[in-house]
């Protein structure tokens, strides 16, 4: 939800080099029924972590909702779900 | 005479070391928080071990409380144990805090599900530009062919 001035100083400080992009309005993140409703420090709306991958037919084809904010998606775990779309 | 010197000697034993154990446990419980930022497999139990393993090793500690007072005779860990008691509860009370606080995640039942198709957006990307689903689904990166698969990774910012 930050705006993108402040996610391309992300980007650069820690050198991505994927698309950022940007949802200040929250209106992807509520299409998605990921909004956590005071959820960030300060109350503020936040999304929660969630991971889609989605196919070239534009269906979705692996998810990842963490129960816990603390254990994230592994890369090889995603890599694993995006080969076996072959 | 000897026979309670040396039931003394053990029990005084058996007191130090339920203190040390305590001590032990707690501090690998409390500290497995830091694994979080391992990369490690196996990351799903990390919750379960470090909301368990404190809470275990408090109790260990109070048990060597009740040990060194809870009795007549010379007990260690008199002074040592409600020591450790003072500063170990309130770090396996953030423990167990976090774990609860982490878990706090709306249910999302409206999102999309396998099978489903990923509802359309547009937003501004980093370099200021307008990006959709639909054309990163068909974006040709150089000569190469358009992607086979979009990972679309929400974020959270902070814990």
């Amino acid at each position: 939800m930050d705006s993108p001035n402040v996610s391309r100083k992300l980007c650069k400080g820690q050198g991505y080099t994927f698309t950022f992009l940007s949802d200040p309005k929250a209106e992807v993140i509520r299409r998605y029924d990921l909004l956590h409703v005071g959820g960030g420090p300060g109350d503020v709306d936040i999304s929660r972590p969630a991971e889609f991958l989605v196919d070239s037919s534009g269906i979705v084809r692996w998810v990842n909702f963490t129960e816990d904010v603390r254990v994230l998606a592994r890369a090889d775990e995603i890599l694993a779900a995006a080969k076996a779309l072959k | 005479m000897k026979a309670s010197s040396s039931a003394t000697g053990v029990d005084y034993q058996l007191s130090r070391t339920t203190l040390w154990v305590g001590v032990l446990i707690t501090v690998l419980g409390v500290a497995s928080n830091w694994l979080y930022f391992v990369n490690l497999p196996g990351q799903r139990i990390l919750p379960w071990i470090n909301l368990v393993l404190p809470a275990v090793g408090l109790l260990v500690l109070f048990l060597a409380l009740w040990r060194a007072y809870a009795r007549r005779g010379r007990f260690g860990g008199k002074l040592l144990a409600p020591v450790f008691v003072l500063i170990c509860t309130p770090l396996v009370a953030m423990s167990v805090w976090g774990f609860f606080h982490a878990r706090n995640v709306p249910p999302s039942l409206g999102a999309p599900l396998v099978g489903q198709k990923a509802p359309y957006f547009v937003l501004v990307s980093s370099a200021g530009e307008s990006v959709s689903l639909s054309q990163m689904l068909s974006e040709r990166m150089g000569n190469s062919a358009p992607p086979k698969a979009v990972l679309l990774i929400f974020y959270r910012g902070y814990w």
